[in-house]
């Protein structure tokens, strides 16, 4: 029997929600920016190592500065939370611990993981640097564009999510 | 005295002791035998008492027991307050559309009291297409709408909007049913959201010749995609028929195990609803 999660991308506006979102379903990409309203959902089977399959239904969320200004409800029931910020933009970042903080303090059970996009455009050791500078943890650096580490950063997760 | 009177004298002054232990052991046996012999005897001495026992025990069970009791029950309800919800929720939703639909029985009969001049011709008119086609003037007026049909069914846990069970007998759909639940779901919270309605859920969503109806519990909803006329009868039907499902069929283990969700579902709406 396949199960199902809930895992829902957050972040500020333009950081690429969508686009790894779209890489990781259908695995496409497009230069085309296209902001997101409310919210888009598509589902999307992983096979495990152990042979059972995992249902992951994505909510690509609208982009806000303010975490507080995301829709409640939409983060209602979640099993993880993908934060995403714009390696290259460092106000898509600079808050990310209080963010971080509000999220666990409203959903202490709910898996969070961070992700830096868009390495692409940047030496991962520079970004890597700046947010130490800042005490900033990241789970993974992706590229949606060129697909770095897209597939493995979900893979990971389903595996986490089922361990 | 011969050398045998003299072996019992000395066996006597010997084994004094043990001959009185034996023989105080020989009499507490023979008093036991009685006593488990004289069964009814001991019956009628004990049944007094432990009859006394027992009703004082039973008397002060409230006094001694009573606050354990109580105690272990509202942790218990503590720890399992969605369980308890869960299986309200129904009770509760029935009885008050019943009191509902009771009130709107007697408005509605004392509206159509006042217009049924007013549709006489209407009525009229049906009988006598009625007769010259020998179809029933009551048929023919249910065959003036079109006969409401159940599409699709879906139940869906309200906060995730993950798909728990589903049950398609006119449409297999184009679109993933999980993806439907969870966009669903987005809507409901959207609508819910937006205009600030507090507590109140949005319970239809139309479409030209299709509307989805939308019943809320506690931790799910149950969505159901009807096409034709989605008249108020048909509704009220519809309702009693999920509330009944949601009372008798569902629990707290069903909403875990979407195979055996899916089954019930499916056999309970196998029928037409009307």
């Amino acid at each position: 029997m396949t199960s199902s999660k809930k895992v829902v991308l957050l972040g500020h506006f333009g950081v690429g929600k969508t686009s790894l979102f779209r890489r990781f379903i259908d695995n496409a990409f497009s230069e085309d920016y296209k902001v997101t309203l409310g919210v888009q959902i598509k589902k999307k089977v992983v096979e495990l190592p152990n042979g059972k399959e995992l249902s992951m239904i994505i909510w690509d969320t609208e982009g806000h500065t303010d975490i507080e200004d995301t829709r409640k409800s939409y983060l209602l029931g979640s099993h993880a939370f993908i934060y995403v910020f714009d390696s290259t933009r460092e106000e898509t970042y600079k808050n990310i611990n209080e963010d971080l903080a509000y999220l666990t303090n409203i959903h202490s059970k709910v898996l969070i993981k961070v992700i830096g996009n868009k390495i692409d455009l940047i030496k991962e050791k520079t970004a890597k640097d700046q947010l130490k500078a800042l005490n900033i943890n990241v789970d993974c650096f992706t590229s949606a564009k060129t697909n770095k580490n897209v597939h493995e950063f979900f893979l990971d997760l389903a595996n986490e999510l089922t361990s | 005295m011969d050398e045998q009177d003299k072996l019992i004298l000395l066996k006597k002054l010997l084994l004094t002791e043990e001959n009185e232990f034996a023989q105080s052991i020989a009499k507490k046996v023979e008093e036991l035998n009685t006593i488990v012999h004289k069964k009814n005897e001991l019956s009628n001495k004990v049944d007094p008492i432990i009859d006394d026992k027992l009703e004082e025990f039973v008397k002060e069970i409230p006094k001694t027991l009573g606050p354990t009791i109580t105690e272990a029950l509202k942790e218990e309800i503590k720890n399992s307050q969605d369980a308890v919800v869960d299986a309200l929720f129904p009770i509760i939703g029935k009885m008050i559309k019943k009191y509902i639909a009771h009130e709107m029985k007697l408005l509605s009969e004392n509206i159509s009291n006042r217009t049924k001049s007013a549709f006489s011709f209407k009525k009229w008119l049906r009988n006598t297409k009625a007769k010259a086609s020998g179809v029933k003037s009551g048929d023919m007026a249910i065959s003036d709408y079109g006969k409401p049909k159940l599409i699709q069914m879906f139940v869906i846990e309200k906060e995730s909007g993950l798909l728990i069970a589903e049950y398609s007998p006119l449409s297999q759909g184009t679109i993933d049913k999980e993806m439907i639940a969870g966009m669903l779901t987005a809507i409901k919270s959207f609508v819910e959201d937006a205009f600030q309605g507090g507590d109140q859920n949005l319970e239809m969503i139309e479409y030209e010749l299709h509307t989805i109806h939308i019943q809320n519990f506690y931790s799910y909803y149950i969505a159901a995609v009807i096409a034709g006329s989605y008249s108020m009868m048909f509704k009220e039907i519809l309702e009693d028929q999920i509330l009944d499902f949601a009372q008798h069929h569902i629990s707290r283990k069903d909403l875990e195990d979407s195979t055996l969700f899916t089954k019930k579902l499916k056999k309970h709406f196998a029928d037409d609803i009307v």
